[in-house]
């Protein structure tokens, strides 16, 4: 599944002058596949770029299609497809439900699609060093935890492109490579890319492309 | 598990006060639709003559006995009546001009005869189906209504001769006589009765009877119309009875008190009716502004759901199949409630002798019916329309 930007500028960023290595305002395609990080300091659009991907945000100009479509023809129903078995993503703020266990987190979105059986479930969960907390509302949990949580359920789902968004900021830089790894394994084994961003180049990971915004 | 998320920070006090609210107006709706349809049908089918429908004729006074003033009504009196809004229809009572003798004509009873009036009244105003409301000179038998009170006086003639009295389903099989004379010939006719009436006293036959008798046996003199039959219309029984007082035309009092009690307990039960139809519709206004409070707090989970993937109208089922449960749940309470006060109702009638038709009005399960789909369409918009929203 390619994403083709085709001069695409959020609207809170018009104002704002683009340089000529900007991903904004340009055109460029990210191919199947391809572990891509997006750099950039605070302020400059990594998150935005990760929500107008992922449909939360439509505030833009210029097209954005993913396999020829153009994802501002979406209508309610292809989100919710498009989120079920293309796209998933770990958002920066998490989203996760407080009151639900950690076990719940991930079932509420594994049930949509059935990706993964409950015994596999445990087992990430036990490899991400929560399988004690497995029955700890979120709520009592770290943020470090709880990023673990969310970057777990990314990977409840089919997906062509996983997005990342700043996903190991809460976390000690064993937990971060434990997830990579887990992350990495679940897109080669769905032939998918990711796009990670990222405050600095450094990235516990390969990649095959960098973007500077 | 989406229930647990989504139907959570609820302020069940709000809750319990919409869906008591709820509660009552289904009760009583049920109850004021149901009365108001028994009421309605009160008294019909035990009267031949259609309902609301009486028989009006010019008080007799020294004036009138003196010819000073007429007791028949003129084209342009019946064209007044006719155009007063209260009356949907008003037709002349036709009376014979002939004599008229009513005999018993069966083996099995005795030899009873007494010279009679008959009338003649348009099929539009009786109850009765116009297949066995006709004559020609080729049938059997003349259909006649007999007024009650000639009833009575029959059975009263039976008692006296020593013979069980004949219940009103017997006198209908009986075959009856009706002869038609002037001073030089006569025609005797076989007769049964269809029915009975208690607001005319005379005979009733079909107009073209009547027609016939006028044409064979009638005096050449210019008839008058001292009678009319007119009907009210539903509910403005008091503009009726109030206009025959203020134009002294009487009429036989039962039809007008019943006629004046309908309107009177129908209107009181129509307006408890519309209040309970308020009461469930702000009801529904309050659960609605509920749905939308409920939404609204559980704004974050909503937008997070449908960012997992999960689809609108799966959200917003949850809080259909919730809140039409609810209502669901409140309609089945509503209608043990109603069938427990109907019960308690119809004794107290049934002890003070008012015997109205005991069964379940299918209008006021219809009604309930109306209000649930009402209900759910209410819920679906407003579900649907607030899910698509937090999108």
């Amino acid at each position: 599944m390619h994403i083709h930007f085709n001069h695409v500028l959020p609207t809170p960023l018009s104002s704002t002058l683009q340089t000529e290595n900007s991903l904004w305002n340009q055109s460029l395609i990210l191919e199947k596949g391809k572990k891509v990080v997006v750099e950039a300091p605070s302020g400059r659009g990594k998150s935005t770029l990760v929500h107008l991907l992922f449909g939360v945000r439509k505030d833009y100009s210029g097209e954005i299609c993913v396999d020829g479509q153009n994802l501002s023809t979406f209508s309610h129903r292809t989100w919710s497809e498009y989120r079920n078995n293309k796209v998933s993503i770990v958002f920066q703020d998490l989203q996760l439900f407080p009151q639900l266990t950690v076990l719940e987190n991930l079932q509420i979105k594994n049930d949509l699609t059935s990706h993964l059986t409950k015994a596999e479930l445990i087992a990430f969960i036990e490899q991400v060093g929560l399988f004690k907390k497995i029955n700890e509302k979120c709520c009592n949990l770290s943020i470090g935890q709880q990023q673990r949580v969310a970057i777990l359920r990314s990977i409840c789902q089919p997906f062509s492109w996983l997005l990342l968004d700043e996903p190991f900021s809460h976390l000690d830089a064993n937990n971060a490579q434990i997830c990579m790894d887990i992350l990495n394994q679940a897109c080669e084994q769905q032939e998918a890319g990711w796009i990670l961003t990222a405050l600095g180049t450094h990235v516990n990971s390969a990649y095959d492309q960098l973007i500077l915004i | 598990m989406l229930r647990k998320i989504l139907l959570r920070n609820q302020s069940f006090i709000q809750l319990v006060i919409a869906l008591f609210g709820a509660f009552l107006g289904v009760v009583f709706l049920l109850v004021s639709v149901h009365y108001f349809i028994k009421v309605t049908e009160f008294g019909e089918g035990s009267e031949m003559l259609g309902p609301n429908t009486l028989v009006i004729q010019k008080k007799v006074s020294t004036t009138t006995t003196l010819q000073l003033a007429s007791t028949s009504f003129s084209a342009h009196e019946i064209h007044a009546i006719k155009n007063k809004s209260f009356i949907a229809d008003v037709q002349p009572v036709l009376s014979n001009n002939f004599g008229v003798e009513f005999a018993t004509s069966d083996p099995m009873l005795p030899y009873f005869r007494s010279d009679v009036f008959i009338q003649s009244i348009d099929t539009r105003f009786l109850d009765v189906k116009s297949k066995s409301w006709k004559w020609d000179k080729n049938s059997d038998f003349v259909p006649i209504i007999l007024p009650r009170d000639f009833m009575v006086m029959l059975n009263t003639f039976m008692s006296s001769s020593g013979i069980p009295q004949i219940s009103d389903e017997l006198a209908k099989d009986v075959l009856f006589s009706l002869q038609l004379s002037n001073d030089r010939i006569n025609q005797k006719f076989n007769a049964k009765i269809i029915g009975f009436t208690n607001e005319v006293s005379s005979i009733l036959v079909p107009k073209s009877f009547m027609q016939f008798g006028k044409n064979t046996f009638g005096t050449k003199s210019q008839e008058k119309i001292t009678q009319l039959m007119i009907s009210g219309k539903e509910k403005e029984f008091g503009l009726l009875e109030k206009f025959l007082q203020k134009q002294h035309y009487e009429s036989k009092n039962a039809q007008l008190v019943t006629g004046r009690l309908k309107s009177i307990v129908s209107t009181l039960l129509l307006v408890v009716a519309c209040i309970s139809f308020l009461t469930l519709l702000f009801s529904s206004f309050v659960l609605v502004q509920y749905i939308q409070l409920l939404i609204s707090k559980n704004s974050y989970e909503i937008k997070t759901l449908l960012r997992l993937g999960y689809a609108t109208h799966t959200l917003s089922n949850v809080f259909i199949y919730y809140f039409v449960l609810l209502f669901g749940s409140l309609c089945l309470v509503g209608i043990l409630f109603f069938v427990l006060i109907k019960s308690f109702l119809d004794e107290k009638l049934q002890s003070t002798g008012i015997y109205i038709d005991f069964n379940h009005s299918i209008y006021s399960w219809a009604t309930l019916g109306v209000s649930f789909v009402l209900f759910y369409l209410v819920v679906f918009i407003s579900s649907k329309r607030n899910i698509l929203n937090e999108f």
